[in-house]
């Protein structure tokens, strides 16, 4: 299986950093093909509403930035591991400005899901998403809720589903475990 | 006179369907015997470096975003966590939110909507409510005489801010349809499209010169 992890920890030297690393390890050792992209190392130029990668250049950002990587990503992987500490209640900004650039795998034009309007998909295949969160020492259970909440949106409108939120509570081995099989 | 302060988090910029909302809330502030609003625009870096300190000094502040992937701007949840040493500070300020979105209903925004009351019961605000309008885009293409409604709506809920929260009846005034009607469903479903949404976007496409790659998909695999 493979299975990306996005992560949008911004600081290396934090113990949830080592925690998303050493989650990944475990997945790899079980023999799923595991790729880590750190976002704080990659151009990300954040969107900017122009329409662009949906009348301009279909399907691509015009900035032309690192955000290419995180799309493929979303479109050849089984699983993508959406990682991030929660601060102010929420996953990091870092997480977000990537998520944002997102839009260009799916089309403008809507159709109607669940009774909902929703982006139609571009892609035929589209990977399960999970979230790995490293709750704050303010971190509460409505907080998870309501990020489990938006996600989930996010996910549904790029024609996937969240298939799991996990906390950093948990051993990065059962984890690693939970993540590998749920996909 | 208390203050306002108008903070634009619309990765747009002054040419915002956000910015556009907002104004007319300011000057409902003002109608209802408020101060002159200062406005940022958390996309012009200039700005962004002095919003948290504007936050501190306001009594009180309206933050309007649209919804981007089904929650806050990537550029607003930066703001948002600049705003970490604020948490319990005792005196901030008043706080009211304005989301609008581009899908035609309510619903998609509830949840920010829901994390933004969070937000502000997290920094020891007052929460003055949050104004959801879906249908956002369509500001762009019309002209603003035809949305006379929607802004006299923008300005009775600045004017309520002067003295309380927002009035949840206009709220729900402007928010609209919270989801669509079985009838809506079931003709959009027929129709396999959404003919209002193909319009706006293909004229868009052969604009561009775009149409003939509307369905690309630069990632497939080959």
């Amino acid at each position: 299986m493979k299975i990306t992890i996005l992560n949008g920890e911004p600081d290396s030297a934090s113990s949830f950093d080592a925690y998303v690393h050493e989650v990944a390890t475990r997945m790899a050792t079980s023999g799923h093909d595991v790729e880590t992209i750190e976002l704080r190392d990659l151009d990300i130029k954040g969107c900017s509403g122009c329409w662009g990668c949906w009348a301009k250049t279909p399907g691509e950002c015009v900035k032309r930035d690192d955000t290419e990587q995180t799309c493929r990503a979303i479109v050849d992987s089984d699983l993508v591991v959406l990682a991030s500490p929660m601060t102010m209640g929420f996953t990091s900004a870092l997480l977000k400005r990537m998520a944002d650039q997102m839009i260009p795998l799916v089309h403008p034009y809507g159709q109607i899901e669940g009774g909902e309007m929703h982006h139609r998909p571009r892609y035929e295949h589209y990977s399960l998403m999970g979230l790995l969160l490293g709750a704050g020492p303010d971190t509460d259970a409505e907080d998870i809720e309501i990020t489990q909440k938006m996600w989930s949106r996010t996910a549904r409108n790029l024609k996937t589903r969240l298939a799991f939120t996990s906390v950093s509570d948990r051993p990065a081995k059962e984890v690693a475990h939970e993540f590998a099989t749920v996909a | 006179m208390s203050s306002l302060l108008l903070l634009n988090g619309s990765p747009r910029g002054t040419r915002s369907n956000s910015m556009k909302m907002l104004s007319r809330v300011g000057e409902g502030w003002v109608r209802g015997g408020g101060a002159e609003p200062e406005v940022l625009h958390l996309a012009l870096e200039r700005d962004r470096a002095r919003a948290a300190e504007a936050f501190g000094a306001a009594d009180t502040v309206v933050l309007g975003m649209p919804l981007y992937a089904d929650s806050m701007p990537g550029l607003v949840m930066g703001f948002i966590e600049t705003l970490a040493p604020f948490v319990g500070r005792g005196e901030n300020p008043r706080l009211g939110f304005l989301v609008q979105s581009g899908f035609p209903e309510a619903l998609h925004s509830r949840p920010l909507e829901r994390y933004l009351a969070k937000f502000a019961t997290r920094l020891g605000c007052e929460y003055a409510g949050t104004v959801v309008r879906p249908g956002g885009e369509v500001l762009q293409v019309m002209p603003d005489r035809a949305n006379k409604k929607l802004w006299e709506s923008l300005r009775s809920v600045g004017a309520s801010l002067v003295v309380g929260a927002f009035d949840p009846v206009v709220l729900s005034r402007i928010a609209g349809k919270e989801r669509l009607s079985p009838t809506m469903v079931r003709v959009m479903s027929l129709a396999e499209k959404a003919p209002v949404t193909e319009f706006y976007w293909n004229g868009l496409l052969k604009k561009n010169g775009a149409w003939d790659k509307r369905f690309d998909a630069p990632y497939a695999s080959a």
